[in-house]
């Protein structure tokens, strides 16, 4: 199964809604995770653990760098980047 | 005579020792000793042409670590205290602040705090403007410089109940504390010291103080890579030195288990909460080089207590001994001192209890109270115990202390407690109230349901201080200082999803 961008936005909402505990709906590629949604590094780690599962996504903590977490569209391209990697394998 | 009477000679003397070493990096950006020094000083010049003379307040609101740092050596050559503030504050936390300290000049780039700024007549200056003032003409010295007895610095600081105050430390307070901490730490000459917190933190703050004591350099996390890239900023920074608060702990040995590489750190100090023994215990174990370093401390005298590397293993509980040259001790509610193993209030004596409350003659009065009016001692309103090699274990704020079923409870250890349930990942207690229906409401991360934590708890502590109810969260809600944040906590547990 090969996911889409708009498979991951789904995911993110759904993650969000679990760990802001509030509704998270309409994301847009230039919504901001640190500026407009209000993460800090905690609640970003949490999102990612919820990825994980959700998504089957398997980070590597080492390739893992401050410019993927910028924006809904840069830490899309990289989920999908990474969910390919691993479909390669 | 000090060794250095000031801030800035401690800046210079360590300058004119490494002149080209790095002093200090963030992701994008560096500076060396000697150029952080010339910068600073010619900064000082354009404070002065700004109107700042001795004993005023220079009010610094800027993410980049290295303006920050430019601006407090620059305010401490003009004499001036200077207050890091940290961006978010700003509206009417950030009037607070400038009516509270009537600044005569902000440092600062963004809009919003120029605007207030300038609504209250204060002065603005840009980091640009700061970091590339011009040279002052050949030979201009500032006249009227500080004595280690001035105020430097003014960190603010929330209480329960009032509006933030500040606490004010004299020059030689802050290089007292600063050296005594690094008489237990020992940063070397060669240690990349990480900094997850920013300056606008005491504890951010003083990391620089200390990395400029031993000639090291000091690397500035932003808050965008101490989350998940945490590890990889580690490594990219080589940093071996890590100065932890537990969030960033607990993020870190998530991280670390499932790396290949491990950072190269030595050192690992934790302050602001207790640090969880399994956080330790995993951090330990993926990083074999690392020693951890548990500390006790409040912004009134900056650190109390430190323990010795890995001393947690021998004394699991405690935060370490009085710092040296000081001394820690707990007294009864009538200010008698008590004997080793008595739980009481802590108090702190030493050079580096600071100044006190700036212009809170009273609230200055109760917590830098002078003992036959004269010698100052804090009274930390924090509670627990001293064993008899010295010692310090902690049990709770007073406002972490309540009763229930008649007894005295602490918030502190019940967490402990929790924490220690197998499946348990981190736990918080809100005291009995009006919102929590006058019990104890007991909040755990866990897969378990929260019947089942309360039974495993039995045993761990005194059946007595176990909630009646525990309510498992998705997360526990946290505050920028990265503690328990109740309001949130208490609104989160009674979303009806919850109830």
């Amino acid at each position: 199964m090969s996911l889409n961008r708009a498979d991951v936005t789904a995911a993110m909402e759904t993650a969000l809604n679990k760990v802001l505990d509030r509704p998270v709906t309409g994301l847009s590629g230039q919504t901001r995770l640190f500026d407009d949604l209000h993460l800090d590094s905690t609640t970003m780690l949490e999102m990612l653990m919820e990825l994980e599962d959700s998504l089957g996504l398997e980070v590597d903590p080492e390739e893992l760098e401050a410019d993927d977490f910028e924006t809904v569209d840069t830490f899309t391209d990289f989920a999908l980047a990474q969910l390919e990697t691993r479909n390669a394998a | 005579m000090p060794q250095h009477p000031t801030l800035h000679s401690l800046l210079d003397e360590t300058a004119a020792a490494h002149q080209d070493r790095c002093a200090m990096s963030t992701a994008s950006d560096s500076i060396t000793y000697k150029n952080l020094a010339q910068a600073s000083r010619h900064a000082a010049h354009l404070l002065r042409a700004h109107g700042v003379q001795r004993g005023d307040r220079v009010v610094i609101s800027s993410p980049d670590a290295i303006t920050v740092a430019v601006a407090v050596h620059a305010a401490s050559r003009a004499g001036a205290m200077f207050s890091v503030l940290h961006e978010d504050v700003r509206d009417s936390p950030l009037q607070h602040v400038l009516q509270d300290c009537e600044p005569a000049v902000i440092v600062t780039d963004d809009p919003g705090v120029s605007a207030t700024a300038q609504a209250h007549d204060v002065q603005v200056l840009t980091s640009q403007e700061l970091r590339h003032a011009p040279a002052p003409r050949e030979g201009s010295h500032l006249p009227n410089p500080p004595l280690g007895v001035d105020g430097a610095c003014l960190i603010y600081t929330s209480g329960t109940t009032s509006l933030p105050k500040a606490v004010v430390s004299t020059h030689q307070q802050v290089l007292f504390a600063a050296q005594a901490i690094q008489d237990c730490l020992a940063y070397r000459a060669d240690d990349i010291v990480y900094s997850p917190l920013p300056l606008s933190f005491d504890y951010g703050l003083y990391q620089m103080f200390l990395t400029f004591l031993a000639g090291a350099q000091l690397r500035v996390g932003h808050v965008a890579e101490v989350g998940p890239p945490l590890l990889r900023a580690l490594q990219d920074s080589k940093a071996t030195v890590l100065a932890a608060v537990p969030s960033v702990s607990d993020r870190l040995a998530w991280l670390v288990r499932r790396a290949k590489n491990k950072p190269a750190l030595r050192l690992l100090t934790n302050t602001g909460a207790a640090l969880s023994e399994k956080t330790i215990a995993d951090l330990r174990e993926a990083i074999p080089t690392l020693r951890v370093q548990l500390m006790y401390g409040l912004t009134e005298c900056k650190r109390a207590t430190i323990m010795p590397p890995d001393g947690d293993l021998q004394r699991p509980g405690s935060s370490g001994k009085a710092l040296p040259g000081t001394e820690v001790f707990t007294i009864d509610d009538d200010g008698k001192r008590l004997p080793a193993g008595e739980v009481g209030q802590f108090v702190v004596r030493g050079s580096h209890v600071m100044a006190g409350y700036w212009r809170r003659p009273e609230m200055t009065a109760e917590r830098f109270h002078r003992r036959d009016g004269l010698f100052p001692e804090l009274r930390t309103g924090d509670y627990g115990w001293m064993d008899d090699e010295g010692y310090l274990y902690f049990s709770g704020r007073r406002d972490d202390l309540y009763k229930e079923r008649g007894f005295r409870v602490s918030a502190t250890e019940v967490e402990a407690a929790a924490r220690r349930v197998e499946g348990v990942d981190s736990a918080a207690v809100l005291p009995p109230g009006p919102k929590t229906g006058h019990t104890a409401v007991l909040a755990v991360v866990t897969e378990l349901d929260g019947p089942e934590v309360l039974a495993r708890m039995q045993g761990l502590i005194e059946d007595y201080k176990i909630p009646r109810r525990c309510v498992p969260v998705p997360h526990l809600p946290t505050n920028h200082n990265g503690k328990v944040d109740r309001q949130a906590l208490t609104n989160l547990i009674h979303d009806p999803a919850h109830a």
